[in-house]
């Protein structure tokens, strides 16, 4: 396979390029560029963090997760590419210096880039921006004052119209034997249920770990994010349909407008950097049972559009997860977009780590529950951390449905939890806290429902 | 203007200029070479394999797979390891500690080296090493604390006493109107730098230089020639940038030694950089600690007793015992006061130095316990402390060098909002109707001093040359040493020439101890004197001078240029005298240590109380800190930008110990389940809001002659304690264990 991009503004192409190097190795190993650096490997650092650009817009990004071949017909920046060729700092450089954004610097490069990445959006919400990547130094608050002085800073002549440098999508990446990237996702289709062994990689955030850390070889791959029409959000009058390669970052302001309290829980889940490569489609189809977008669509009654070849079938996203490490999944099939109904928006979504931010979920919980003339219509309730698989609380919602919308009917389905959910201790939080949690989640949503101030009644010191 | 006496007091406090880092620009544009950014030509990569058991031994190593693999160039197992000079489980010297270079076969921890494979990219070593595929004689694991029988230590860690007792204990505990009996557990951590363990290993003939991150330049130059059996001038170590260390970068470990053997033996430079799961193994670690807290106060809440005993992990193979109970020496007025540490030997790495060891857990349990004795005396915690405020050195009864705690109290409680805030727990809650709690905590920190040289050169245009071997890890030390350098030979800062960082420098001693402005600062301090005396002596000396006969003691140096102290028209420029003689440059040479005779004379600690709101949801436990203040004491401030930042650094390693360092351990095989950033948590900016940071001011005349006290470490203690203790004050549970995890408060529900 054979790639082209542009590297600090100078064109670069790699002829067979090794489809599962990553862009880390690369840049220290092949090109010298050493400012970038390794703190992980895994993506949960940001010491590698790049600024990659397309027609779009631009993009933070975790080099070292980030394969080859997805950044062909993009334009990338290291930190050796912010400065002006005369040495000009940029303005997040400039402030991180003035600010003591930088004590032992090892971090520093990854921080900046974030923060040029932000600075060229005109994005100014830094905590957010700056949450996926690590210091163990400063204490942080110099490096958020240092991205406020910077963000009025117009942006400097070297970076603007980066993205209208990029040639847009020009020749669709070679095919090696190995490796592929189909333009369209009928070409697609065609080539996954030819391979059906194939390792399809959408953003890498997982992927990208089962070589970096896992060291398994991937004898054949897809990557999918040249197939623009798995991109795409179409809005309906009955729904929102959201294509499998549409990238977390862009779920985000989305859900920030239909449903507020999954946008928070995706803006704790990830970082930028990790929002900006996943997608919905592979947070759903590699089926773990802690996937924090799995109970959201659950409870809002999501479909699951599956394609094999040209045979298409709809499936409720609950039914996708049969087993731990199993899905509804045939060989060569693969998810193609995900479709939630229009509807009143009742969702709320509790998201309990250890870390509050950006942290594996000890326990997700999603409800969505409608009430008419005082009473439960309808109750949709999932939860990731309880089961092998997201799974839906259907003892409680039957307990509920029919009855009062009060804190007796909740007391009285005390016992279907148990019914529904024996999850397991482990590592991140035990069984008890898990289920004591989930019920608590419920009388949580009755509250903010209701209007009430969140009691502290009924806790005893 | 001086650099550092500016009269930009800030906050209070006699500090210096606030000056912008020099090392700025190449951190911000990633031209800043850390040791891994090194490519030498011909260079081979190095790849460690770790043990994935923890107790046995290694059977089997399938050599021949790894070295069939294209690129692969060796493979170093015990087998075929060259010998060397020092043997790895000697102890021949302070700092050293046993390691794993392939000496046998045995394992003794989980990720210890058991191979070594070489290959032209790291890509076919890391596949090597892969293919080595080892077999095992595995044994179960001795893990927890409880994992074998305790041992009393000789030494409790790095030369500190075992057990230290001043007063009758057991009069203490008779004496006492109430009591508390309390024990506290805190997990082991890692010390996790950004920058994992690296080194670029060169030799040329019987010389090695080395690119490697040290926190001790010149005395690891040393400790290399040891094992390597070359003097240690032969030794040249490149230190100009470390991505952190936190005490793990002053001590050599098994994967750094065998990297520079591999460039001996294939006569090749050598990268080895530890992967972020490696860095959970062989380069040390914080010991876990149990420690029991007995106080008894009279009936006027003055402690009659301070009984602090501690249990610590430490490996089967060699001794570093958290001395963690000796947080409890130097603060309270206590009648009697014990500090007595117990070990327990367990198969994992061993521990050593982490930011602040002993203080930070001992602190941790100290604090909370304090405040289970203020509330079952009914007594506010700021209270009880002040009431048992020592106004000489527990025990010893050696007076302070300086103590201004009280200013730390008073300041931090006041900028806080402290007063008013309810004895019970469970009292406050905001608009949200979450739980809000407030704690506080007394920070305290020893100041030591190390050994330390420097040399300083004024040249005959008039600029400075100043060199010791610091380390600059993070902390600011190029920038505040220089500050010091600049202030000592009357020059600004953009006329002296700063060198540090390699190992031909004078020695700077080791960056650790929150001790390396202090000691370093002080030989800069003493060389750059010495060169002015040397200069003076040549203008007062000379008929031609303007200063002739003004007397050495009668000039003072101030912006390039010596003025009669009793006349400012009678001045001379530096460039003009030392041309005048001949144009020779200018050098003196300066020491710092601490003497006997100080040491005895007085107490020496930095001080600071830390002041912790917390709120914690009722119905799902999710803690959030949202607020904290730090009131520190520490002398004289060098550059307040820098302090500010390693004080407010120091406090989010508390938050981190308070809620989530900790390295969790498989029973079965003593893996550690979480070796990664993901499942070892450290905070990220958004878990950390609030924070704010004092500096207090404090002359210290006695510490030191410049008045520095360190401030690295000290702003972990009293953190942990003032959030452990607010997460009790909003929910009304007393967690005794760090970190304290959110199940942990369910048992409130």
């Amino acid at each position: 396979m054979d790639i082209t991009f542009l590297l600090n503004g100078e064109s670069v192409e790699i002829r067979d390029v090794d489809a599962t190097t990553t862009l880390l190795d690369w840049l220290r190993e092949d090109r010298g560029l050493t400012g970038t650096k390794e703190g992980c490997n895994e993506g949960d650092c940001g010491a590698c963090t790049v600024m990659v650009t397309d027609q779009t817009g631009a993009r933070a990004l975790n080099a070292c997760i980030l394969f080859l071949p997805q950044l062909h017909g993009k334009a990338l920046r290291t930190v050796e590419g912010l400065t002006a060729p005369d040495g000009t700092l940029h303005p997040v450089q400039q402030a991180m210096i003035d600010h003591h954004g930088s004590q032992c610097g090892f971090c520093t490069p990854g921080f900046v880039m974030s923060m040029a990445t932000a600075h060229a959006n005109g994005d100014t919400g830094h905590d957010d921006a700056l949450a996926g990547n690590l210091c163990r130094c400063t204490g942080y608050a110099p490096i958020i004052r240092a991205a406020k002085a910077a963000q009025n800073a117009p942006i400097p002549d070297w970076l603007a119209g980066e993205s209208s440098r990029v040639t847009p999508y020009t020749a669709p990446q070679t095919d090696s034997g190995n490796a592929h990237a189909p333009e369209t996702a009928d070409a697609l289709a065609q080539l996954y249920a030819d391979n059906p062994d194939a390792t399809l990689v959408a953003g890498a955030t997982d992927v990208g770990l089962w070589v970096t850390k896992g060291l398994r070889a991937l004898p054949q791959t897809i990557f999918l994010n040249r197939c623009r029409d798995l991109q795409q959000i179409t809005e309906t009058d009955t729904g929102v349909r959201i294509g499998a390669g549409v990238t977390m970052d862009r779920v985000l302001p989305l859900m920030r407008r239909l449903h507020p309290s999954y946008a928070e829980m995706i803006r704790r889940y990830g970082s930028a950097q990790v929002r900006a490569a996943a997608t919905i489609g592979g947070n759903i189809a590699n089926g773990s049972p802690i996937g924090d977008n799995p109970p959201a669509l659950i409870a809002l009654n999501a479909t699951l559009h599956l394609r094999h070849r040209n045979t298409r079938r709809d499936l409720p996203i609950g039914d996708f997860f049969v087993a731990y490490g199993k899905q509804e999944r045939a060989p060569g099939e693969f998810v193609e977009a995900v479709t939630i109904p229009r509807q009143p928006d009742r969702l709320r979504v509790y998201k309990l780590s250890k870390r509050f931010d950006q942290d594996i979920s000890a326990v997700c919980g999603a409800f969505s529950i409608t009430v008419e003339d005082g009473k439960v219509s309808d109750a949709r309730i999932a939860f990731g951390g309880l089961a092998g698989t997201p799974k839906r609380a259907s003892r409680v919602e039957s307990a509920l449905t029919g009855k009062p919308w009060t804190h007796d009917t909740i007391a009285a389905a005390r016992h279907a939890w148990e019914d529904d959910f024996q999850p397991l201790s482990d590592m991140r939080a035990s069984a008890e806290y898990r289920l004591t949690t989930a019920r608590n989640m419920l009388t949580r949503y009755l509250l903010e429902d209701l209007g009430d101030p969140v009691s502290v009644l009924g806790v005893t010191p | 203007m001086s650099d550092i006496l500016a009269l930009a007091p800030r906050f209070g406090s006699n500090s210096g200029q606030s000056l912008t880092r020099r090392d700025g620009v190449a951190k911000v544009t990633g031209t800043a070479t850390f040791a891994a950014d090194n490519h030498p030509d011909g260079l081979l990569y190095a790849v460690y394999v770790p043990a994935t058991i923890a107790r046995g031994t290694v059977t089997h190593l399938d050599v021949a797979a790894a070295k069939a693999h294209p690129g692969v160039v060796e493979v170093i197992t015990p087998e075929n390891r060259p010998p060397l000079a020092g043997d790895p489980d000697s102890k021949p010297f302070m700092f050293a500690f046993r390691f794993e270079a392939l000496q046998n076969n045995t394992v003794r921890y989980a990720n210890q080296p058991i191979a070594l494979v070489l290959a032209e990219t790291f890509e076919a070593a890391t596949e090597g090493a892969r293919l080595l595929n080892p077999l095992y004689d595995a044994q179960q694991p001795r893990m927890g604390l409880d994992g074998d029988a305790p041992f009393t230590p000789e030494s409790g860690g790095l030369g500190l006493p075992g057990t230290t007792v001043h007063g009758d204990i057991d009069a203490g505990h008779a004496a006492s109107a109430q009591d508390i009996d309390v024990t506290y557990e805190t997990p082991e951590q890692y010390h996790n730098a950004m920058e994992t363990h690296a080194v670029v290993a060169q030799w040329n003939g019987d010389h090695v230089t080395l690119d490697i991150p040290s926190q001790a330049i010149v005395m690891q130059r040393g400790a290399f020639g040891y094992y390597f059996g070359i003097p240690p001038e032969n030794v040249t170590i490149r230190s100009p940038y470390l991505g952190g260390g936190f005490g793990s970068k002053a001590i050599i470990n098994g994967p750094q030694i065998l990297a520079i053997l591999a460039a001996r033996m294939t006569g090749r430079p050598v990268k080895l950089m530890l992967s972020r799961d490696q860095m959970f193994g062989p380069s040390g670690h914080r010991g876990a600690t149990r420690q029991r807290l007995r106080i008894g106060i009279d009936t006027d809440h003055r402690m009659t007793v301070l009984d602090h005993n501690s249990l610590a992990t430490t490996s089967t193979f060699d001794t570093f015992v958290e001395s963690a109970a000796n947080a409890s020496q130097g603060l309270y007025a206590a009648g009697a006061l014990r500090s007595a540490h117990q070990g327990v030997r367990i198969d994992a790495g061993t521990p050593g130095p982490v930011r602040a060891p002993g203080e930070a857990p001992g602190s941790a349990a100290l604090e909370c316990a304090m405040d289970e004795m203020a509330y079952k005396a009914g007594i506010d915690p700021l209270e009880f402390r002040l009431k048992n405020y020592a106004e000489t050195e527990p025990g010893t009864g050696k007076p302070y060098s300086s103590k201004a705690l009280r200013d730390c109290y008073a300041q931090g409680a006041a900028r806080f909002g402290w007063a008013g805030r309810p004895l019970a727990p469970r009292q406050m809650t905001d608009e949200n109707g979450m739980l809000v709690g407030w704690g506080m905590g007394t920070a305290l920190f020893a100041a030591p001093m190390f050994a330390a040289q420097a040399r300083a050169v004024l040249r005959p245009d008039g600029t400075g040359l100043v060199e010791t071997a610091a380390s600059d890890m993070g902390q600011g030390a190029w920038t505040a040493l220089a500050q010091i350098a600049a202030d000592s030979l009357g020059l600004p800062m953009d006329r002296i020439e700063f060198r540090s960082g390699t190992s031909d420098l004078p020695d700077a001693g080791i960056a650790g101890g929150s001790a390396h402005t202090a000691t370093a600062g002080g030989a800069l301090h003493a060389a750059g004197t010495d060169a002015i005396r040397r200069l003076a002596e040549l203008a007062t000396g000379d008929p031609d001078s303007p200063l002739y006969g003004a007397g050495n003691a009668g000039v003072i140096a101030r912006d390039g240029r010596l003025h009669a102290r009793d006349d400012d028209t009678r001045s001379e420029s530096f460039a003009d005298i030392i041309t005048r003689a001949g144009g020779a440059e200018v050098e003196g040479k300066g020491s710092a240590s601490r003497t006997a005779e100080a040491s005895a004379a007085h107490a020496m600690y930095s001080h600071g109380a830390v002041f912790a709101e917390v709120k914690v949801d009722p119905d799902l436990f999710q803690i959030r800190v949202t607020r904290l203040v730090g009131a520190f004491a520490a002398g004289r401030i060098i550059n307040p930008k820098l302090t500010e930042s390693q004080l407010m650094g120091g406090m989010i390693w508390g938050i981190s110990f308070a809620l989530h360092e900790e390295a969790r351990f498989d029973q079965r095989t003593g893996r550690i389940m979480n070796a990664d950033l993901a499942g070892y948590h450290i905070p990220v900016n958004a878990d950390v809001s609030g924070l704010e940071v004092i500096t207090v001011h404090e002359d210290d005349p006695h510490v030191n002659p410049l008045g520095i006290k360190g401030v690295g470490e000290i702003g972990i203690t009293g953190t942990v304690g003032a959030i452990g203790n607010a997460i009790w004050h909003a929910t009304g549970t007393r967690v005794r264990h760090f970190p304290i995890r959110i199940p942990d408060l369910l048992t409130g529900a």
